[in-house]
């Protein structure tokens, strides 16, 4: 049974269509990659499947239950974790009370603070945050930065774990060790669907790879067989195009 | 305990039984001093309810709204009704609690100069709505019934327990899983729902423990100094004073609130008897310049003289890393 299946999903921006007509469908404890050009809409699905937007059209389920109506903290309750592209730390906390939100609150099993601050530090050592835990976030670096968006999200115990963008602006040797993070996360059995523009990283991580131009799906299947394929070799190269429809 | 703990417990210790000395003292000496004691107690409750709204970011001018919901619901069923005056100092604070989870409702989607303006909109409808009204005594204002007999010093020790449970409340607040929500949804909505807060709960309740303590201020206002008018519980000054001395004290704490209405209270006091012309304008100046020059409040000064004195010693801060 598949953990994720979008159907038939839509969402625009007054004339824009962002996402149309997308479906998919990630299975238990895969690494599933969604790239394409900028503005195909892949954020946008994110926010469709983390609920900080509603479809206009089409259905989302997780585990068999539809969440398309329900409020951003209940899927996060029913183990969906996010990053943000635009690192987005908590201002006026520091790297381990931006950590121990996500434990607090990430789902309905209760936690002390002394609980929540024990695992949040964990999870800082896991990401390779454990020598900054009591640092202000401001004047952080990108890597650093970056892995604060892991390891909060890591923090609410998701099932499925949304990565968006976390190794755009790392060095070669930052987004190695963001790849091994992220194995080391599937060994948890957190099933994981990222977008990323860095190709290296998809080829290596992602067991399934889905194109999207203009919001639709226009590939699927392995990195070589989407890679080979002519419509997405055109997506790419078609830039002028795909540029203006950022959003 | 260790030693600045225990230095902690005893500073408070102190301050606390001379406050609660203060009055016996100032009665026989010198009454003015109770009057102005009362004064910045009521200031500060009001300071700290402000500031603990505003730790969810919602940055509220409506809290005269809440402190006239109050006065007027406690003068009016204890004077159109007869009920007792404790209870209608609680039902007072019960209406403003319930029209700020309304409100607080109704304003959820509106964001920093928007919700100000929203929530002052809110309060002046309020005012114009009570001066029209012939129940309310329109702008006639209403005679009140006094609290505790008139007696200055009862009425003080009950205004100091007010600002006493508003201080537990608050320190709670700020050392509980509420903190961190507060803070988070100040920070980022959005990524505070994605990991898992529930942002409409903890704003709206934001709201409700902000005005509760805003309504019962108010509803003592009313019994203590027995006179109401719209212009004066509904004036935007309520709302202006609520939030200059939590910024002036510093924000998002539960001395800074306190500290900036004694301060304020008090200067305003000394320049008043100092400087008999003119003097909101010395006033006004200082309030500019800590603003400008101290972005974090008193509680930020001193916060910055500590870790001054810290750093003398050894290096805390680490290096930001890659």
């Amino acid at each position: 049974m598949s953990l994720l299946v979008l159907d038939g999903v839509t969402k625009a921006f007054g004339g824009l269509v962002a996402v149309d007509g997308l479906s998919l469908d990630v299975r238990p404890g895969e690494i599933f990659a969604l790239i394409g050009p900028n503005g195909a809409g892949k954020s946008t699905t994110f926010n469709l499947i983390s609920g900080l937007l509603g479809p206009d059209r089409g259905r989302i389920v997780l585990d068999g239950a539809d969440i398309t109506e329900i409020k951003p903290a209940s899927r996060a309750h029913l183990g969906i974790g996010r990053t943000f592209q635009l690192m987005q730390p908590f201002h006026d906390m520091t790297v381990v009370e931006n950590v121990m939100t996500g434990e607090l609150f990430g789902h309905t099993v209760p936690k002390s603070l002394a609980e929540a601050r024990r695992d949040a530090e964990a999870i800082c050592h896991m990401v390779g945050l454990d020598q900054l835990v009591n640092r202000d976030v401001t004047g952080l670096g990108v890597a650093n930065l970056k892995r604060l968006e892991i390891a909060r999200a890591l923090a609410t115990h998701p099932r499925l774990l949304l990565l968006d963008e976390v190794m755009a602006g790392l060095t070669p040797t930052e987004a190695r060790q963001a790849v091994a993070v992220i194995r080391q996360v599937r060994e948890t059995e957190v099933t994981v669907l990222l977008i990323d523009h860095v190709m290296s990283s998809v080829r290596d991580l992602a067991d399934r790879v889905a194109v999207l131009n203009f919001g639709k799906k226009i590939a699927e299947g392995s990195f070589q067989t989407v890679a080979a394929d002519p419509d997405v070799i055109e997506a790419y190269l078609g830039t002028e195009e795909g540029d203006t429809h950022q959003h | 305990m260790n030693g600045r703990q225990a230095v902690q417990v005893l500073a408070l210790a102190v301050v606390l039984v001379a406050a609660v000395a203060f009055p016996f003292w100032a009665n026989r000496t010198q009454p003015y001093y109770l009057q102005i004691a009362i004064n910045i107690i009521s200031f500060a409750i009001l300071a700290l309810s402000w500031d603990m709204l505003a730790r969810t970011g919602q940055l509220s001018l409506a809290h005269a709204a809440f402190y006239g919901l109050g006065a007027y619901t406690s003068a009016l069923v204890t004077t159109r009704m007869g009920l007792p005056i404790f209870l209608g100092m609680l039902l007072g604070s019960l209406v403003a609690v319930v029209v700020a989870a309304g409100l607080g409702m109704l304003t959820l989607r509106l964001r920093g100069i928007y919700f100000a303006i929203g929530t002052l909109a809110f309060s002046e409808t309020l005012r114009v709505i009570t001066n029209q009204l012939r129940f309310t005594g329109g702008a006639t204002g209403l005679v009140v019934p006094p609290l505790l007999g008139g007696q200055r010093v009862p009425q003080y020790l009950f205004i100091l327990a007010v600002l006493l449970l508003a201080v537990v409340v608050s320190w709670m607040v700020n050392r509980s899983r509420w903190h961190f929500a507060f803070t988070a949804i100040r920070t980022n909505e959005a990524v505070a729902g994605a990991m898992g807060v529930d942002v409409v709960r903890f704003k709206v309740l934001a709201f409700m423990i902000s005005a509760f303590f805003a309504g019962i201020t108010g509803a003592y206002y009313a019994h203590v100094f027995l006179f109401i008018s719209p212009i004066e519980v509904y004036s935007l000054a309520v709302s202006v004073g609520a939030l200059v001395a939590p910024i002036f004290g510093g924000l998002y704490t539960t001395a800074g609130p306190i500290l900036g209405a004694v301060v304020l209270r008090v200067g305003e006091e000394i320049l008043r008897s100092t400087v008999q012309r003119g003097y909101p304008i010395i006033y006004g100046l200082i309030l500019a310049l800590v603003i400008l020059y101290m972005p974090r409040g008193l509680i930020g000064v001193w916060a910055s003289v500590k870790s001054g004195l810290a750093t003398g010693r050894k290096e805390t801060r680490e290096p930001a890393g890659p």
